[in-house]
């Protein structure tokens, strides 16, 4: 599969999922490990995709969303945002709530 | 504003040509992430607080958006991370 594809793959098929450096157990960066927190916080499953474990997508998730950094974090398909706004819905409470209705949708048509 | 950091500078002058910020801080964390990955590569840590009316009535990825737009080739090369705090006037 091409790459795009297989980044398109990961975001339609995972209701949240984070494109990050490292694991959410064994981050690698900073900004990768405040995200993955913020979503483990919201206490619903989400997958991640560790790009420095796959060049090809570390190489072009930039211009799949046209987001020039990592981590991204995408919700029912769309990018929601890098760390700042991660966790700027998460102190306002949003983040938790979208996490939920995505789970919740995904639950409905599972 | 520090002159003698040219990578903030040329932040500086690119967010303000583009956004017209009525509150602009910049600030260089690169000397944070000394012996990470990215630093190594040469890209700078950088935090910013922008303040713009242009920001009214657009959502947060899109007023992150508006700012990595202003920051253009800078983030394929000068810049390695860019934090953004993205308010307008009545938000700050």
């Amino acid at each position: 599969m091409d790459v795009m594809d297989r980044i398109r793959d990961a975001v339609e098929t995972t209701p949240v999922v984070i494109f990050m450096k490292g694991t959410p157990q064994f981050p690698q960066c900073g900004f990768s490990s405040r995200a993955a927190a913020a979503l483990s916080a919201c206490g619903q499953e989400f997958g991640y995709v560790n790009v420095l474990a796959d060049p090809e997508i570390f190489e072009n998730l930039p211009r799949f969303a046209n987001w020039p950094t990592f981590p991204q974090i995408y919700i029912n398909g769309e990018l929601v945002g890098g760390c700042d706004i991660t966790l700027e819905l998460y102190e306002k409470g949003e983040l938790k709530k979208l996490v939920e209705d995505a789970a919740a949708a995904n639950a409905k048509e599972a | 504003m520090t002159e003698e950091n040219p990578r903030i500078a040329m932040i500086h002058e690119r967010i303000t040509e583009a956004l017209k910020p009525t509150v602009l801080e910049v600030e260089d964390e690169s000397h944070k992430h000394v012996g990470h990955p990215g630093a190594q590569a040469g890209g700078g840590h950088f935090n910013v607080l922008v303040v713009s009316a242009a920001f009214e009535g657009v959502p947060l990825i899109k007023r992150h958006r508006m700012v990595y737009d202003a920051m253009g080739d800078a983030m394929e090369s000068e810049i390695h991370a860019l934090s953004i705090k993205a308010k307008t006037p009545d938000e700050a």
